[in-house]
C-alpha cells in the first residue's frame, strides 16, 4: 500500500481573463456564468503564505468548475 | 502574404434602453427624460439628448440629476423588455450570417469580412454612402462593405449607426462619430486606426468599458492632463503600468490601435413561458406560478429531452412599475422540476414589487437528460456482502490500491486539498 493520496489536489490550468481579471475561459471553454468568488489567505505568519482568489464558474460545456488564482505566484489552478 | 485586416463592424443603437423603456411614448424622447434608478440603486439610467443638454448623464445620482433639471421625467426601467428586444436585434443580425459579439444592449460587433462575398452580389453595387477614411482605397471594397451594412440595416429595421474598423475599439469610435444613414468606414490597418483614434477624447474608453476597471480611467487621465487617446498612446509603457496597472496597459493598447479578438456568442434558441397573474401577486401565489412555469417549460417540445443549464426569471411589475429580471446558472444542468424550484424560489424574494406577469425563459440548454435509477435496491446486508466480494475480486485483479475509500482528515479546512485522503476500503 502506498502513502495516503490527497483528494482535490489542485492542477495547473489555462485560464483567460478579461480586463477586470475575471475568468472568461477555462481550458479553452468559454465561461457561461460566474456563480461565486472568494478570497482565501493562510499561513501569512510564515515565509510561505497562501493567498488565493477562488472562482466558481459554469462553462459553456456545462461543467461547474472551481479555479483559483494564486495571488503570490500568479498561476491559475483548477480544484474541481 | 499578410492577412487582410479585419473589418470589425460596430452596430450602435443610441439610447437603446431609453427607447425600449419609453415604449410607444416617443414624445418622451424629446423632453428631458431619464430611466429611473433600479431598486436598491440611486443612479439614473440612460438619459435623453434634451436631458444631456441640462448636464444630466447616465449613472448620475438621482438627487443631482433632479437638481440640474427640475423638469426631468423619470421612466420606469424595463430590463426584461430591453433584454427581449436586444435578443431580437441580435437574432436579426445573425440572420444575415454575422457572428455577433454583444457588448451591451444597443452595442454589438461582428466581423464583416466573411460576409462580403455573401452580400456584395445581392444587396448592391450601388453608390457608397459611407465616409471612407483610409483604405486600401478601393471604392469597390467600400461598396462591398456598404452591401453588408445595408443588409444589416434592413434586418434590424431601426435607426442604427455603423462604424467599420480593424479593431473593436476603433469601430466603436467610428460608430460614435457616424450618422444614422452615413456609416464611417476605416478600412486600413492598425496604424491607420491609431491615427484615427489619436484626436479622440479618452472619455471614449468609458463607452467600451461598461462597469469594468477601464470606466474609472478617463477621469484619472483627464486629471493628469491627458485628454486624448493620442496623448495616452505616446506615454511610456512602463509609466502607464506603474500608475494604472493592467487596466492602464489595456487602455494604451486600445489607443495604439490594438484590441482583444472578437468573442462572438453562440447563437441560441428562445424557449420562453409567461403567465399573466389574475391579481397582482406575491408570496405563495408567485411560488405556485413559478411551479407552473417550470412544468410548462419542461414540457415544451423544443426542449427535446435536454436539461436546462441557465434560465432567466422575469416579471412585469404592477402599476407601470417597469420590469424585473434575474439570470440564474444552475450548479449542474437540471431537468428535475423540484430541484429547479428549490433553486429559483429564493430569487422571487428579490422582486421589488408585486408582479402582474411572471416569465421563465431558457437561456442555455445542457446535455440530454437520462433517467437516474437507483443502482442497488437489495437490503443492506445483501448489498454489503456483494460489495465485499466485489472489492476482493477487484483487489485480486488490480492490486491493493484498486479499492479505496475517502477519509476525511480535516473536513473544516478552508483549503480543499487538506480535507480528505484516500485509504484502503474496508467493510
Amino acid at each position: 500500500m502506498t502513502g495516503a493520496r490527497r483528494l482535490a489536489v489542485p492542477r495547473q490550468t489555462r485560464v483567460a481573463t478579461d480586463a477586470d481579471g475575471q475568468p472568461c475561459a477555462v481550458d479553452g471553454q468559454a465561461v457561461d456564468g460566474i456563480r461565486e468568488t472568494w478570497l482565501l489567505e493562510d499561513r501569512w505568519w510564515t515565509e510561505q503564505p497562501l493567498r488565493r482568489r477562488y472562482w466558481e464558474v459554469v462553462t459553456t460545456s456545462g461543467r461547474d468548475q472551481v479555479v483559483f488564482h494564486d495571488l503570490i505566484a500568479g498561476d491559475w489552478w483548477c480544484q474541481r | 502574404m499578410a492577412a487582410a485586416p479585419k473589418l470589425i463592424t460596430c452596430v450602435l443603437l443610441p439610447r437603446f434602453e431609453l427607447v425600449v423603456a419609453a415604449g410607444g411614448r416617443t414624445e418622451l424622447l424629446g423632453v428631458p427624460a431619464a430611466i429611473a434608478p433600479e431598486p436598491g440603486s440611486q443612479q439614473v439610467g440612460a438619459v435623453s439628448a434634451t436631458a444631456e443638454a441640462f448636464g444630466v448623464s447616465a449613472g448620475m445620482r438621482l438627487g443631482e440629476a433632479l437638481a440640474r433639471c427640475q423638469r426631468l421625467t423619470l421612466i420606469p426601467p424595463d430590463p426584461a423588455g430591453v433584454e427581449e428586444r436586444w435578443e431580437q436585434m441580435l437574432i436579426a443580425l445573425e440572420s444575415i450570417g454575422a457572428a455577433v459579439e454583444p457588448l451591451r444592449p444597443g452595442l454589438a460587433c461582428f466581423d464583416a469580412r466573411g460576409l462580403l462575398r455573401l452580400h456584395a452580389g445581392t444587396a448592391g453595387r450601388g453608390q457608397a454612402t459611407g465616409r471612407g477614411l483610409g483604405l486600401a482605397g478601393s471604392a469597390l471594397a467600400d461598396q462591398e462593405i456598404e452591401a453588408v451594412l445595408t443588409a444589416a440595416r434592413r434586418a434590424l429595421g431601426a435607426p442604427v449607426r455603423f462604424g467599420v474598423a480593424p479593431t473593436r475599439f476603433a469601430a466603436l469610435a467610428a460608430a460614435t462619430g457616424a450618422r444614422a444613414r452615413q456609416p464611417l468606414l476605416l478600412t486600413g490597418d492598425a496604424r491607420q486606426a491609431r491615427e484615427f483614434l489619436a484626436p479622440m477624447p479618452v472619455e471614449l474608453l468609458r463607452d467600451v468599458a461598461g462597469d469594468g476597471e477601464l470606466a474609472a480611467l478617463p477621469e484619472a487621465l483627464e486629471r493628469l492632463g491627458i485628454g486624448t487617446l493620442g496623448e495616452l498612446a505616446a506615454l511610456p509603457r512602463a509609466a502607464v503600468a506603474d500608475r494604472f496597472g493592467r487596466s492602464g496597459l489595456h487602455a494604451q493598447k486600445l489607443a495604439l490601435g490594438g484590441d482583444l479578438p472578437l468573442r462572438p456568442r453562440e447563437a441560441g434558441e428562445v424557449v420562453r413561458e409567461t403567465l399573466e397573474l389574475p391579481e397582482s401577486s406575491s408570496g405563495q401565489q408567485l411560488e405556485r406560478a413559478l411551479e407552473l412555469l417550470i412544468d410548462r417549460l419542461l414540457a415544451r417540445r423544443e426542449r427535446r429531452g435536454r436539461t436546462l443549464r441557465a434560465v432567466v426569471l422575469s416579471a412585469v411589475l404592477v402599476e407601470r412599475g417597469g420590469t424585473w429580471r434575474q439570470r440564474m446558472s444552475f450548479r449542474e444542468s437540471l431537468s428535475d422540476p423540484l430541484r429547479m424550484r428549490l433553486a429559483l424560489t429564493p430569487r422571487l424574494q428579490l422582486l421589488p414589487a408585486p408582479a402582474q406577469t411572471l416569465g421563465l425563459a431558457v437561456e442555455r440548454f445542457g446535455p440530454p437528460t437520462s433517467d437516474q435509477q437507483a443502482l442497488l435496491e437489495e437490503p443492506a446486508r445483501a448489498r454489503a456482502a456483494r460489495l465485499r466480494e466485489a472489492v476482493r475480486q477487484v483487489r485480486a485483479g488490480a492490486g491493493p490500491d484498486a479499492a479505496l475509500r475517502v477519509l476525511q482528515i480535516d473536513p473544516r479546512s478552508r483549503f480543499p486539498e487538506r480535507r480528505s485522503v484516500l485509504t484502503p476500503f474496508e467493510r
